[in-house]
């Protein structure tokens, strides 16, 4: 026997202004309140949790410029992901871009900063990061652009590539990256001309106010731009794109090799910033792989992007300290971002469809 | 040169290639009803720390290899409400499976960081088979699923291209309009091999995580496995029998590292050893591209393009 309903999904041909906020507030929503039933059913206060991280992440002066710090990576990690998936082009590698974003910053703060003075050395060394992370995607750039070799795959086993690069230049004994007379494997601090000062007695750096700027700056590109056009276009329609003479090889090239710049970049804002050397640690945080959840939740938006940005860098800074605050173990932070993504692409439905109940009759007829 | 070591080096491998078949056979079968299910590691974190604290507070090892198999096809099962119901983008769903289910192995790891299971699934001699030197220990001494693992993949290629149902299935991978034309539900087999490839994935972790008796901890548990699993489907070209090759390769290249540093091996560099089953399967990408073609040899055709009927 078949259902007497049948669920119709309808195209929406305009979203209403609406939906377009109010869907990824009720994901955040939901996932929260998911998170809750999570906590409960595992024996954990869910007001002390939910407070703690609130007041850790947002609500506190430390809280909140330990968040804006942190989100400086993560917003840089989100555009280039975003840059790359509003073309169909699915660089999930953005994490190990990072990673060599970092070694190129290390080397040229360890290299060039004894000889240059921080106006020239700072620029050089973000540069030089962003080099090295476009460097990292050139050959899945290449394949997808020449032989339509999937970047998905590609972009990530480099990644796995880059990590053993990074531990292999510290775990290596008298790796160039390594300090040297310490018995401890840890990385050797740049020269001081390479690091910037935090902002006040803050975890913040001025970077953040750059990439904030980078992000609008990309927004405008995309929105007002022959270039952006060109991307929408070939992006929409790959056809109409074709015989209207624009290059979809190049582009591909193009949008990838800034994609993997944009990572890098944020690789290097670590080095000028909290970290101050190339870090094994790196490797674990998973950066890249947030900035993917944050370029989806802000649905590629460049603008948004600092939104969702800020809020899951709050996330993670009141997830991490919960484990001092309470016995709640941080990795709830994790999993609530992992939530809101999943309750967000569950939403997305409705934003695009109008869904429909209709009886089977009318279905038939 | 330690006759031995390189023995148990390649028996090793054999172990973890049953971790990355089982995962890489639920990728495939996911795949090849057109959902590309990119979830795989966070399905195996999470599979590995169920069926630790089902083993660890049952005391039976088995309750946990079936609670770990359930959780895997219960968390594949969102994947399949997202992207075949709801038609989300199926990369961004994968990869936040991968993010919820890590933080949420971890979170339920927490209390059980640094223990381990008491007793251990039994390795099985195959008789005088196991006695013949070299390949007796490495490939006749393994445990009942390892010996399960393999012919179950062979199983699989039969199933797939040899039974209507297996042809359902590739169909439905390749050319959703037609099966939907012969009156079969295109959404009804995507969910349902995403929720088995799901199991599979499950079983793959559980095993993992219960084989080897080792402590719950995230980062040494999967260590990017389910990644590899994914790049092992696209090395075989979508194949049960070549992925059984496959994952012995690549368990190698996994294993081999230790083996060079136990064996103080070291002109070749550690890092490099442990590039190589990723830049392997690279160069094997680029390698089985061809030109002008969006699709791999052997790709589904309708590999992560949701179904619209009206679209058709």
């Amino acid at each position: 026997m078949r259902a007497p309903f049948r669920i119709i999904f309808e195209q929406r041909s305009e979203t209403p202004r609406y939906l377009s906020g109010f869907v990824p507030l009720v994901s955040v929503l939901a996932a929260l309140l998911a998170g809750a039933i999570f906590l409960m059913a595992t024996g954990y206060s869910v007001s002390e949790t939910y407070s703690n991280m609130l007041q850790d992440g947002f609500f506190s002066s430390r809280g909140l410029t330990d968040t804006l710090g942190l989100s400086t990576v993560l917003i840089c990690m989100g555009i280039s992901a975003a840059f790359a998936f509003q073309m169909n082009l699915y660089n999930i590698g953005g994490e190990g871009q990072g990673y060599l974003g970092m070694i190129g910053g290390a080397w040229a703060g360890l290299a060039l900063g004894p000889h240059l003075p921080s106006v020239v050395m700072i620029p050089a060394l973000l540069l030089i990061g962003a080099a090295a992370g476009a460097a990292w995607i050139f050959i899945p750039a290449f394949v997808r652009a020449r032989l339509g070799t999937s970047e998905i795959v590609t972009t990530l086993l480099l990644t796995y590539i880059g990590a053993s690069l990074v531990n292999h230049f510290i775990y290596t004994p008298n790796s160039y990256f390594r300090a040297p007379d310490v018995v401890f494997p840890m990385g050797r601090t740049v020269a001081d001309s390479a690091k910037l000062t935090a902002i006040g007695s803050t975890r913040m750096y001025p970077t953040f106010f750059l990439v904030v700027v980078l992000a609008v700056f990309l927004y405008w590109v995309v929105k007002r731009t022959e270039f952006g056009y060109r991307i929408q276009v070939i992006a929409d329609s790959p056809r109409a794109a074709q015989y209207a003479g624009m290059n979809a090889r190049r582009t591909t090239m193009q949008v990838m090799l800034i994609s993997g710049a944009l990572a890098g970049f944020g690789g290097a804002t670590l080095i000028v910033g909290e970290f101050g050397k190339l870090d094994p640690g790196i490797t674990m945080l998973g950066y890249g792989y947030a900035g993917i959840v944050i370029a989806a939740l802000a649905r590629n938006n460049f603008a948004a992007i600092i939104v969702s940005g800020i809020l899951f860098s709050g996330l993670r800074v009141g997830g991490d300290k919960l484990q001092i605050t309470t016995d709640t173990p941080i990795h709830i932070g994790v999993m609530l971002q992992g939530a809101i993504l999943l309750f967000a692409l569950g939403g997305e439905a409705f934003r695009r469809y109008k869904i429909r109940a209709v009886r089977m009759q009318a279905v038939t007829q | 040169m330690n006759e031995n070591i390189w023995i148990l080096t390649s028996a090793n491998a054999v172990t973890i290639a049953t971790t990355l078949i089982l995962a890489a056979l639920g990728a495939l079968f996911t795949e090849r009803s057109g959902v590309l299910n990119l979830g795989v590691e966070g399905i195996l974190l999470t599979s590995a720390i169920s069926s630790f604290l089902a083993a660890d507070s049952t005391g039976s090892i088995w309750i946990g290899l079936v609670v770990g198999t359930v959780v895997g096809s219960l968390l594949s099962s969102i994947h399949a409400t997202l992207t075949v119901i709801l038609r989300a983008n199926q990369i961004v769903s994968g990869l936040a499976l991968v993010i919820f289910g890590t933080g949420l192995a971890n979170f339920l790891g927490k209390p059980a960081e640094g223990r381990t299971v008491t007793t251990i699934i039994e390795p099985i001699r195959l008789g005088p088979l196991s006695d013949i030197p070299v390949i007796g220990p490495i490939l006749f001494t393994q445990d009942i699923i390892t010996f399960g693992t393999i012919a179950f993949a062979v199983a699989c290629a039969w199933f797939l291209f040899r039974t209507r149902p297996g042809l359902e299935l590739r169909a439905t991978g390749d050319d959703p309009a037609t099966v939907d034309a012969q009156g079969l539900s295109v959404s009804g087999i995507r969910i349902r091999y995403t929720m088995f490839g799901g199991a599979l994935i499950g079983l793959g972790g559980s095993w993992h995580m219960l084989a080897q008796s080792a402590a719950w901890h995230q980062a040494a548990t999967t260590n990017g496995i389910g990644w590899i699993a994914l790049a092992l489907v696209v090395f075989a070209g979508w194949h049960p029998v070549r992925l059984i090759f496959g994952a012995i390769l690549f368990g190698f290249c996994l294993r081999l590292p230790f083996t060079l540093q136990a064996e103080q091996i070291t002109f070749i560099p550690s890092a490099f050893m442990q590039m190589l089953p990723y830049l392997a399967t690279l160069i094997a990408l680029i390698a089985l591209s061809r030109p002008g073609s969006k699709n791999l040899r052997g790709a589904p055709k309708a590999l992560g393009n949701p179904f619209v009927r009206d679209e058709r």
